[in-house]
């Protein structure tokens, strides 16, 4: 190969990453905020949500190619979901337990949401806490379906399981979710009294 | 509690998942049914009162500048290093592990994923690791159906328009949820004139308006809050056929018309929930060119 031609081959390589960056930028970095949201729900706190987003923003540049489509959002979704069970497996397979933050009681089932830190105890009893204290894979079906509005089918390559159980799991969370709902209001009510 | 047999109806229903059929018989059953009646509207309650109540993030000015640095970063180690990205995975079981569960997965969906592998999936497998991510990515595509967007200069218009609102400030150039503000504001600012209507009680919340530029006129858009989703309701002038409604890189685009009137509502949402706000201007519309 001639210098010329090397120097032609290195500028079309370059002009080609830079369109595919192009690409990454118009199609998926729009989704960055619905991503974080997801990974707020996911992570155990806000730095570890913001590790966890940029880990999948990083791991969907890579797998971009393999994109095809619409569902920007769906596949976007299932990589933050991946990476985040990929770092539990990795924390457990180093028998690393991180410890709970100051202050905060210790929960069996970590129990993360937007406001778990700075909530006042008569919000404690919001719908929102509720949520975040369903197990997770109830919280993740309503979080998907209620909150980030997928649909089944997008539901079920998320989660990676079938539209069935995608369809009994929703039936089972909303039902989880109303009972302790309605157990909180006729507290309140009795509070009241 | 709802009737047994409907149940899983009842809540595929609420979903927007049947189809016209299956939703009209499901209707038929709900006006015989009080339990079943009163089963959708707790549901509904329960709905309103999450989207309603669940903060609505944005990802923070840092991180989002954080995820632009690394992604260069990315950029130049590749083009420093032509072996290709997914190696520095390797050596990790753990994905050799998530390549195999990938794989097995996808055999299970009844389309092996070999028939279909890649050049690039090939090499993940090849080199025993690092097709973790790829594996899991090609199995998501094997089992969702293979959407083919229709490629249209209007829809990229639409899509480009609606991602460029969501950038800080510059989500509407009037913001008000007065319909009597927004509306005098299209007229000296955009060449149409849409039915503005507020629906926030309906979970629909109108922000404001602004004016966009496409099909060789000034569009107007009106903005909708929906729990965390923006929603933009474009309208222009225009003639012939309305493209299909479609999915163009994450969002929904539903299109109706009015008149000379083109609509197109473009969101993050779901579809049933776009439909929904589709359908409330509609029958809004309606309303007033026949009171």
């Amino acid at each position: 190969m001639t210098d010329e031609q090397k120097t032609r081959a290195v500028s079309v390589e370059r002009s080609s990453r830079e369109a595919r960056r192009a690409r990454f930028d118009a199609q998926v970095l729009p989704h960055l905020d619905a991503a974080y949201r997801f990974a707020r729900w996911l992570a155990r706190s806000p730095a570890d949500a913001d590790d966890l987003v940029q880990e999948a923003m990083l791991r969907a540049f890579r797998g971009f190619d393999g994109l095809r489509g619409g569902d920007v959002k769906a596949w976007l979704f299932t990589i933050v979901r991946n990476c985040h069970l990929t770092g539990i497996a990795q924390r457990d397979r180093r028998g690393l337990v991180p410890l709970p933050e100051e202050g905060e009681p210790q929960l069996v089932c970590p129990a993360p949401g937007p406001e778990s830190a700075s909530m006042r105890r008569d919000e404690q009893r919001s719908l929102a806490r509720l949520l975040a204290d369903l197990p997770p894979e109830h919280r993740e079906v309503l979080i998907l379906r209620e909150i980030e509005e997928l649909d089944y089918r997008e539901i079920a390559a998320v989660t990676e399981v079938p539209i069935g159980t995608v369809m009994s799991r929703l039936a089972r969370a909303r039902a989880a979710l109303k009972a302790r709902w309605s157990m909180t209001s006729e507290e309140e009510r009795d509070a009241l009294r | 509690m709802p009737c047994a047999e409907t149940e899983s109806r009842l809540h595929a229903y609420f979903d927007g998942e049947l189809d016209a059929l299956a939703a009209a018989a499901f209707e038929a059953h709900l006006e015989t049914c009080a339990e079943c009646r009163a089963a959708l509207e707790g549901l509904e309650a329960m709905r309103s009162a999450l989207r309603a109540e669940l903060p609505n993030e944005r990802a923070p000015a840092e991180l989002a500048a954080r995820v632009t640095a690394a992604l260069d970063r990315e950029a130049s180690a590749a083009a420093a290093q032509k072996q290709g990205p997914e190696d520095e995975l390797m050596g990790d079981p753990l994905a050799a592990l998530t390549a195999l569960a990938a794989r097995r997965r996808a055999a299970r969906a009844g389309r092996p994923a070999r028939g279909q592998s890649t050049p690039s999936f090939g090499r993940g497998l090849l080199t025993g690791a690092g097709g973790g991510l790829l594996a899991a990515v090609l199995a998501f595509f094997l089992i969702s159906p293979y959407v083919v967007s229709p490629r249209s200069a209007l829809l990229d218009d639409l899509v480009n328009a609606h991602v460029r609102s969501l950038l800080p400030s510059h989500l509407v150039d009037v913001e008000s949820t007065d319909r009597h503000t927004v509306k005098p504001w299209f007229a000296g600012h955009v060449d149409v004139s849409p039915a503005v209507y507020d629906f926030a009680d309906q979970g629909y919340r109108l922000l404001g308006g602004r004016a966009d530029y496409f099909e060789h006129q000034r569009a107007a858009a009106l903005v909708y809050q929906h729990g965390p989703h923006v929603i933009n309701v474009f309208s222009w002038e225009g003639e012939g056929a309305l493209p299909a409604d479609t999915t163009r890189n994450g969002y929904h685009l539903a299109f109706w018309k009015d008149g000379n009137l083109r609509y197109c509502a473009v969101s993050d949402t779901g579809w049933s929930e776009l439909s929904k706000l589709v359908s409330l201007i509609r029958a809004a519309e309606g309303q007033e060119s026949h009171g």
